[in-house]
């Protein structure tokens, strides 16, 4: 067992060799072997103490691989690169060509293909399948820090291993999110932080996870704020879920009182967080001309510190030059699926 | 003590003379009927208008103020009261500025009062002739009800408040208005709702979601309900949902008020304070009245409603009355010159505190 820095060759030698690696993903630390190779499968569930039957997904490199390992058809192919890549497992049948101990009872394979430029560059030249289960015993939780991950290992468990990329403390994102393609209709399994696209679509179906996005975008978006406001542009209809995305946003500043602005038209908020000086969260669904906009001050709020959010940010198209000559601009498109779930999709 | 009350929160330009609970002038310019036209509080209009109302109605509230046949001037008054939030900041910012002005020149103390304040003693303010005459027995619990709050709040004493409930999203008054947006009713679509509602005798035909009824606290949501809403009357027919309008209205109107029941009853149980003040301008409707007598009736408490119509709105008597309680307690801006508009102030908070955080 040896602690190696970025290394993809050894990476792929220790592979090829049936070898067990602990590696960073784009969610947590992975536990990485060939998932074509029997010997390296039953290794990887004797390490994690995994029941037999309990399937495990695989990471792959393109659609192309995919396709070559699980059934997908023009529909579901469509829908999975709105998604892909990401922190996103799809389960679709398998075409049997990798261990069969990865599989479920009913011959279904998870599959993913991330968004980690070490471990996509692996796959890619390997050219086959790798297992992305968390490294940790099962009904343990994940881990983001190879140090605490060890401490936890007894010695007959670390001996299992044979190579271990360590990249230090890793954000904490949560696992992927695993969703069911069986059936024509999508079938969320488990919740990651969010699903996404090209970290541009996203699938929530709860109140907190709208809200968890809100978070995650705004954390995402904050780099440029002293330089420049922040503006948040959200579409979407009566109901969808603006305010509740915005409330997400604010609380990550700090701000746990934001309520519906539509009667006022905006509440200004202080944040807790000492970059951002100012949050604005307008309501823009009564406003009917471009006359209004003037007499609502807004290039004056236009200044680095700030954020500035727009619910019914459809009505903004009057104020979108100012909005993107002076600010750092975000849309945000909210969509009904179900009466529970969203599409949101964000271009940055 | 005579108050100068000045109030431009959201909509209304308004200002009153008002001397401990009784108002002596009264003067409201409501924008609503501009607004009716698009539907809404219109931004520029409600600073604009605020900017050219305020004067004419500070004027008119002095003309209105008249004892015999001697006229009353702001020399005659001993403190000026003006809203300081929650509100449009821009709206804020007309009255405060106003209220600043006038107490440099006429050498007044300011009493900053928070909206919210307002519609809470808005069930005790009186007419010129001192009427109605009710005692105060604190404790109380207040819930404010209107189109921009809904809050549940234990007052304890003059000036003395405690939240222990709020709405986390929209108001329930704006959920009315934004379901009688989507049955396309005109806005405020709360009494139109509440017409309709009465002509279907108030029954409920469709069940809606009660939202927030098994939160074990005295929060509120209407969020969620508005969401059912949107999907139920998205999928129907336009000429079903005309035909179905009453059945809608009442349904929906319902689904909030048992909610607001409800929840306030939870405060009842809670607190064991079975003596109740409603305001804001949703408790202007007569079956929310009835619901809410009814509810109190049954713990042997009451429930008091403003007396007059105007009160139920946003108005400044009401500002004035709970001015008077504020300056018997001393309690007057120091500094006139760092008085400004807090557009989210909390209930409870002192004035000029950072209470948007």
């Amino acid at each position: 067992m040896k602690h190696e820095a970025y290394n993809i060759n050894k990476i792929i030698e220790a592979i090829k060799k049936a070898g067990l690696v602990i590696c960073p993903s784009d969610t947590v630390y992975g536990l990485l072997c060939d998932a074509t190779n029997e010997e390296a499968v039953k290794k990887l569930i004797a390490f994690k103490n995994r029941p037999p039957g309990k399937p495990i997904s695989v990471f792959v490199a393109d659609f192309k691989m995919m396709k070559d390992y699980v059934d997908v058809n023009e529909k579901q192919m469509s829908l999975l690169k709105q998604l892909l890549p990401g922190p996103l497992t799809v389960v679709l049948k398998s075409k049997h060509r990798v261990s069969k101990l990865l599989e479920s009872e009913k011959g279904t394979l998870g599959v993913r293909i991330p968004q980690h430029q070490l471990i996509n560059k692996l796959i890619h030249e390997f050219g086959r399948p790798v297992t992305a289960t968390s490294a940790n015993l099962s009904g343990r939780s994940p881990h983001y820090q190879v140090e605490t991950l060890l401490k936890q290992l007894p010695a007959s468990k670390k001996k299992l291993i044979d190579l271990i990329i360590d990249k230090g403390k890793l954000p904490r994102n949560k696992p992927s999110t695993v969703i069911d393609l069986i059936d024509s209709n999508l079938k969320i399994i488990r919740h990651g932080d969010v699903v996404f696209k090209n970290t541009k679509t996203f699938i929530s179906n709860s109140v907190i996870q709208t809200k968890q996005l809100g978070k995650y975008i705004i954390n995402k978006s904050l780099n440029q704020i002293n330089n420049k406001p922040l503006v948040m542009i959200i579409e979407g209809d009566l109901g969808v879920g603006k305010t509740v995305f915005i409330k997400g946003a604010g609380e990550s500043l700090g701000i746990n009182n934001i309520v519906s602005p539509t009667f006022v038209i905006y509440y200004e908020y202080q944040t807790k967080n000492p970059q951002v000086k100012n949050f604005y969260h307008f309501d823009l669904y009564q406003i009917q001309e471009k006359e209004e906009f003037k007499y609502l001050g807004i290039e004056k709020l236009l200044k680095p510190g700030n954020v500035l959010c727009f619910e019914w940010g459809e009505k903004a198209g009057e104020i979108i030059n100012i909005l993107r000559s002076k600010a750092t601009v975000i849309y945000i498109k909210m969509k009904y699926i179900s009466e529970k779930e969203r599409e949101i999709i964000c271009e940055f | 003590m005579r108050i100068l009350a000045i109030e431009t929160s959201a909509d209304e330009t308004a200002a009153a003379v008002t001397e401990g609970r009784k108002v002596l002038s009264n003067v409201i310019y409501s924008q609503i009927l501009t607004h009716a036209k698009w539907g809404g509080i219109y931004p520029s209009l409600a600073k604009r208008a605020h900017e050219e109302k305020i004067e004419p109605v500070i004027n008119e509230t002095f003309n209105k103020f008249q004892i015999s046949n001697f006229k009353f001037q702001i020399n005659d008054v001993d403190y000026i009261a003006v809203t300081q939030g929650p509100g449009l900041a821009i709206a804020l910012e007309v009255g405060i500025k106003k209220a600043k002005e006038l107490a440099k020149k006429y050498r007044k103390k300011i009493i900053s009062v928070n909206h919210l304040e307002g519609h809470i003693y808005s069930s005790f303010v009186q007419n010129s002739k001192g009427n109605p005459k009710i005692n105060f027995q604190f404790p109380y619990l207040a819930f404010i009800i209107s189109g921009g709050h809904t809050e549940i709040v234990l007052f304890k004493d003059h000036c003395v408040y405690e939240i222990l409930g709020e709405t986390l999203d929209d108001a329930a008054g704006e959920a009315l208005d934004k379901a009688a947006k989507l049955l396309g009713l005109g806005y405020p679509g709360g009494p139109v709702i509440e017409q309709l509602a009465n002509q279907v005798n108030n029954q409920d035909f469709y069940h809606f979601p009660r939202p927030m009824l098994k939160s074990h606290d005295l929060n509120f949501s209407f969020s969620g309900l508005k969401t059912s809403f949107y999907y139920y009357v998205k999928d129907l027919a336009e000429k079903e949902k005309i035909k179905k309008i009453k059945e809608l209205s009442s349904s929906y109107q319902e689904a909030v008020f048992e909610t607001l029941e409800k929840k306030l009853e939870s405060a009842i149980k809670k607190t064991g304070i079975n003596r109740v003040i409603v305001g804001g301008g949703v408790s202007a409707n007569q079956y929310l009245r009835k619901k809410f007598r009814l509810l109190l009736k049954k713990y042997n408490g009451y429930v008091l409603f403003p007396s007059y119509k105007y009160l139920t709105g946003d108005n400044a008597a009401m500002i004035g009355v709970a001015a008077y309680y504020k300056a018997q307690k001393g309690m007057f801006i120091k500094d006139i010159d760092q008085l400004d508009r807090v557009p989210r102030l909390k209930l409870g908070h002192p004035s000029g505190d950072l209470a948007s955080i």
